[in-house]
């Protein structure tokens, strides 16, 4: 912190130093051209994955007060840490896809091309009068700025939704395409690391003679019927609940009522489709006569009260009665059928 | 079972006899008992006659769509496989395994013999000489019609069978009924859809029941019948990967829970050795058994069990525990180290092939979206919501869960086949709506061994609770007995009342299940297509037939050489009823041809025109809803073309055709949306049509916009035949301008 703190209000010193003489100084533009590009690369090279943290001094050092045109271009990711609990703004899905941009483009510029765009983020709480600066008043809003833009509420450099939707990939393609630099290919860190594989592996290969030893002896939780028996009804629901259109479409739990925020909607209307909560309900459903009929005719029986017999199996019979009215009302709402049986002609 | 009860306590006949007359309790059990061996009789009459009228019914329901129709073929590739039959039956079988056709993918051309899986082609050309054998001249249209719902009528058989090899005979009688209707199934049986799961389904279940008996019975002849029925999968449908994992894997389950016997060792390596040396007779699967990375499992669990046979056999050689238990080690090890090394040597060297698309996007399935977009772009491979499982299934949903209870109650090699062939086929159908075909039949089952079961515990327990005031004196011991036999359970204080309760629910259910069925037979899954029903205004049916206009106005109005281009969908139909060459067709074998097409498609007219010209492309066909409201028509198609296009040409971005990621056909439409070349094709000439009353000229009713571009000039292409409905446009492309 302390050494950020030093930092800053040299950088703040420099771009006093630096305004005053502007003016006077137009001729010495090469020489403070470079200083900046010096700054920006010792920056760069002590932040995580490349992307500058400015502030409001920063902006005003790199962008408002050095003379256009720049020589270098800025990205630069507009973040508001109270905004990250909204998840449907996806702003550290975003924040994380723009620090793999910004690495990726290090590793494969190292010579001149990589001192012509520099990644940068600002920090809404504490850049309030630079968000006012580029008039930003939406999130998520990531802002390309050209060296020979002036003004910095033109927002012709304003990367579309369409061009983070495919995420690093299209972000890249944006930038290739607005300053003609290479971004090059995209490189994601591994999902494990070199040192974690190796651990994991070991640990099978340790384990493996243990586990085939039990297995030959017959003690293992394999031979439990009742764990067995619990994962294939999980299996079951898991299907049935169309979790796997939830993971695929990555589709949400529910959505907001477009007409009546406040209003959540559940069920969505049409058959290719469903939300996340609307299939756990009804494969909910699915599940629970299912049991209960195994459960009347298997267990029930074993109770000795006639009474409790009878009240848990009215019970289980009004349950299921209900559970399937309930979604078969569901199905036939949800595409839409009127499904009816077909009676001889003369019965009408 | 009560009179078998009483018989057994007037135990010597002689006696009986004597005291005739003194009792009448006793002549009502000498009646009993001439009765007890008609019982039998009759109980094989009654299952005889119920697996005939359910055969009967499996076929019937599926008579629908003739019924709705006319006896056509439906959809898409059934036209190739009908193509294929008729040339088959013409030409022989020589000709049709040799088979080069110029006429699809030019100017590649494919080779027929070589790529398709000749099952079903071969049966319907012996059934239909077979029928011509027996003087029955019938076309061989009507039989390709008919196959799938013949085929269905004996998967009823199989499943019986099935049911009876994992549970009783009353589990397989349900289970026919439940497969002769259950939707899952009909959706891809009804008559006219001639494809390869018509007769796959039926191979896939016999192969299972085969390898079960062999299992149950470890008998050599078993085993063989199952080898023959994989062979017969193999040569019918892709879908025999399934079978060729699933077996291994049921195996290796066993294996781990302790149920090795000398009867699996049998039944899974005949099967596997024979099945495998017969699979490579199919030219198209060739020595993917032995080369491919989807099959390895198989050969893996195969060494397994060599290995297995092998310990056996030296802990039965040596006496000393301590020593095996060090050989066992030694053993174990040193197998996996070979095996692993193997694979891992022969996918380095590319002897074994990795596993392809189709195989990650089934386990990993988001692979397929990212990766492949010519298999997430077709309909039938898209993700199952739950409305779908309802639709296809109905209460056998409900009856699942209380099925698996029932096989976990009473474990065996059979029920523990039943249990994962149910659980990987449904996990499977999450991940692909197609693939609920492959589970239904495994659904039927598990789900009729929960009815069976159910209701042969209630029904008998109603029938003990009748007999015993009859019975009086001998009450204890017969009813002893009669709970002995029904001891499925411990339901002796169950209520009488409650039972019928219970009775009288499932008996709503399953009649619900029947309605369902009927209904969803004859209302969604009988189109056939090709020909589209829509409701008029006064609840009048309106038939569209411009698919099949089109296509014989190709017939008779173009050059017999010309070259048609349209999206791969409608590839085979050109081919089988047009009879003109393509340039694409659903056998989505190359993926850059297809990408051709589709940067074509999505260029502007002078760019597309190079393109076509350097295919030469004598006709472009396009399908177009704009006019009915047809909505899987070219342009709701268009994104993918445009995915599958810049795939391979990356001139082409997805983005240039979005406006704000939201896919627009009016006013706010990109401008390179509004100018491509499919665009113009499908809107020339709208924008002076008046669709709805009280709407603008060019009113697009598919997609319920006003649409953007009106002044539509072409330029290299003239509009040559628009059907009746302007479903189909075909245009024809203009030679080029005389330079002279």
């Amino acid at each position: 912190m302390a050494i950020n703190k030093k930092l800053l209000s040299l950088l703040f010193l420099l771009a006093a130093v630096l305004s005053s003489s502007a003016i006077a100084a137009s001729f010495s533009d090469s020489d403070s051209d470079s200083d900046l590009i010096n700054e920006l690369v010792s920056l760069r090279s002590s932040s995580e994955s490349g992307v500058i943290r400015l502030d409001d001094h920063g902006i005003s050092k790199f962008l408002t007060s050095a003379s256009t045109p720049r020589p270098y271009s800025m990205l630069v990711f507009f973040d508001a840490t109270q905004l990250h609990s909204k998840s449907e703004l996806r702003l550290q899905e975003l924040r994380r896809e723009f620090g793999i941009v910004s690495a990726s483009f290090l590793a494969n510029n190292n010579g001149s091309a990589g001192t012509k765009l520099f990644f940068t983020e600002i920090e809404f709480s504490k850049c309030q009068s630079s968000f006012q600066l580029f008039g930003v008043n939406a999130l998520p809003h990531i802002r390309l700025v050209s060296p020979t833009i002036k003004n910095l509420r033109d927002e012709s450099g304003q990367m579309d939704q369409s061009d983070f939707s495919r995420l690093a990939e299209s972000m890249a393609e944006f930038v290739e395409q607005r300053t003609k630099l290479t971004v090059g290919p995209i490189q994601r860190p591994p999902l494990l690391s070199k040192g974690q594989i190796s651990i994991l592996i070991s640990l099978i290969v340790i384990a493996t003679p243990f586990v085939i030893k039990r297995i030959l002896k017959g003690e293992t939780l394999l031979h439990d019927r009742r764990l067995w028996l619990s994962g294939a009804i999980f299996i079951y629901f898991f299907s049935v609940a169309g979790t796997m259109h939830n993971i695929i479409r990555k589709m949400p739990m529910f959505l907001q009522d477009r007409n009546d925020p406040n209003k959540l909607v559940f069920f969505y209307q049409g058959s290719g489709m469903q939300l996340g909560a609307e299939g756990f309900a009804v494969g909910f459903l699915y599940t629970v006569v299912g049991l209960l009929l195994a459960f009347v005719t298997n267990v029930l029986v074993r109770v000795k009260n006639l009474n409790a017999q009878r009240l848990v199996m009215l019970l289980a019979l009004f349950v299921s009665f209900w559970a399937v009215k309930k979604v078969v009302y569901l199905d036939n709402w949800k595409t839409g059928y009127g499904i009816h049986p077909y009676w001889p002609s003369s019965w009408r | 079972m009560g009179g078998k009860a009483e018989s057994g306590n007037a135990s010597p006949k002689s006696e009986s006899m004597a005291a005739k007359k003194a009792s009448p309790d006793l002549l009502n059990s000498l009646s009993f008992k001439s009765l007890k061996l008609k019982t039998k009789q009759q109980e094989l009459l009654i299952r005889v006659s119920i697996l005939g009228l359910v055969y009967v019914l499996a076929f019937i329901a599926r008579l629908f769509s003739v019924l709705r129709y006319e006896s056509m073929i439906h959809e898409f590739d059934p036209y190739f496989n009908y193509r294929t039959t008729l040339f088959l039956t013409e030409k022989g079988f020589y000709e049709f395994w040799n088979w080069f056709d110029s006429e699809s993918w030019y100017p590649l051309g494919r080779i027929i013999g070589g790529t398709l899986y000749p099952g079903l082609m071969v049966t319907a050309a012996l059934i239909y000489w077979t029928l011509r054998f027996l003087r029955f001249f019938v076309h061989i249209r009507e039989v390709c019609v008919l196959t799938a719902p013949f085929f269905a009528s004996n998967t009823t058989l199989v499943a019986y069978f099935f049911g009876k090899e994992i549970w009783d005979t009353g589990a397989g009688l349900v289970a026919a009924v439940l497969i002769a209707i259950c939707p899952g199934y009909i959706s891809r049986s009804v008559a006219g859809s001639y494809d390869n799961e018509a007769v796959a389904i039926f191979a896939l279940l016999l192969t299972f029941y085969l390898f079960v008996k062999a299992v149950n019975t470890g008998s050599l002849a078993w085993a063989l019948g199952s080898a023959f029925g994989y062979f017969y999968m193999v040569s019918a449908w892709g879908g025999y990967v399934f079978i060729i994992n699933l077996v291994p894997l049921y195996v290796l389950v066993l294996l781990i829970t302790g149920r090795y016997s000398m009867r699996l060792y049998i039944a899974y390596n005949c099967m596997y050795i024979l099945g495998m040396l017969l699979a490579m007779q199919i030219r198209f699967v060739g020595f993917q058994h032995v080369q491919s990375g989807e099959h390895m499992g198989a050969m893996g669990v195969f060494l397994l069990m060599q290995v297995f046979y092998f310990l056996d056999w030296v802990k039965y050689q040596l006496n000393d525990t301590k020593l095996f238990q060090t050989f066992l080690r030694i053993t174990v090890t040193s197998a996996i180290l070979v095996g692993g090394i193997a694979l891992g040597v022969g996918t380095a060297s590319g002897y074994i092939s990795p596993w392809t698309g189709r195989f990650y996007s089934l386990l990993d399935p988001t692979y397929a979206k990212d990766h492949i977009p010519i298999i997430a772009s077709v309909s039938e491979h898209q993700p199952t919501a739950w409305s779908s499982f309802m639709f296809d299934y109905h209460i056998l949903l409900f009856l699942f869960p209380a099925g698996l209870y029932f096989c976990f109650k009473r474990l065996s090699d059979a029920t523990i086949f039943i249990v994962m062939y149910g659980l990987t086929s449904l996990y499977f159908a999450g991940v692909m709506v197609r693939l609920i075909l492959v589970a239904t039949p495994a659904v039927c089952l598990i789900s009729a061994i929960a009815v069976s079961a159910t209701l042969k515990n209630l029904t008998s327990l109603l029938r003990t609770k009748q007999k015993v005031p009859q019975t009086g004196s001998t009450k204890g011991a017969g009813s002893s007995k009669v709970s002995s036999k029904v001891s499925l359970d411990q339901s002796q204080p169950f209520q009488k009342n409650g039972a019928i309760a219970l009775l009288l629910g499932a008996f709503y259910l399953l009649s619900r299940y029947a309605i369902h069925c009927t209904w969803v037979t004859s209302e969604a899954y009988s189109s056939p297509s090709i020909v589209l029903a829509a409701r008029g205004a006064h609840g009048n049916r309106i038939i569209f037939d411009d698919y099949r206009e089109a296509y014989y106005w190709l017939r008779q109005n173009t050059p017999t050489d010309a070259k048609v281009m349209s999206w791969w969908d409608y590839g085979y139909q050109i081919t089988a009823m047009g009879n003109r060459t393509v340039i694409v067709d659903n056998n989505t074998w190359n993926n850059t041809h297809i990408a051709t097409v589709g940067r074509a498609m999505s260029s502007y007219e002078d760019e597309a025109y190079d393109i076509m010209r350097s295919l030469d492309v004598n006709y472009v066909l396009v399908v177009f809803g704009g006019v009915t409201g047809y909505s899987s028509d070219d342009i709701n198609k268009f994104l993918w073309m445009v995915r599958i296009g810049g795939g391979v040409f990356p001139v082409i971005k997805e983005p240039d055709y979005l406006v704000n990621g939201e896919f627009r056909v009016d006013k706010g439409a990109s401008p390179k949306m509004l100018n491509c070349l499919m665009y113009k094709l499908c809107y020339y000439r709208f924008g002076e049509l008046v669709t709805e009353y009280g709407k603008p000229p060019g009113y697009d009713r598919a997609r319920g916009v006003e649409i953007g571009n009106k002044d539509i000039k072409l330029e290299h292409l003239e509009e040559a035949y628009t059907t009746s409905n302007w479903i189909v446009r075909i245009y024809r492309v203009k030679p080029p301008t005389n330079r002279l």
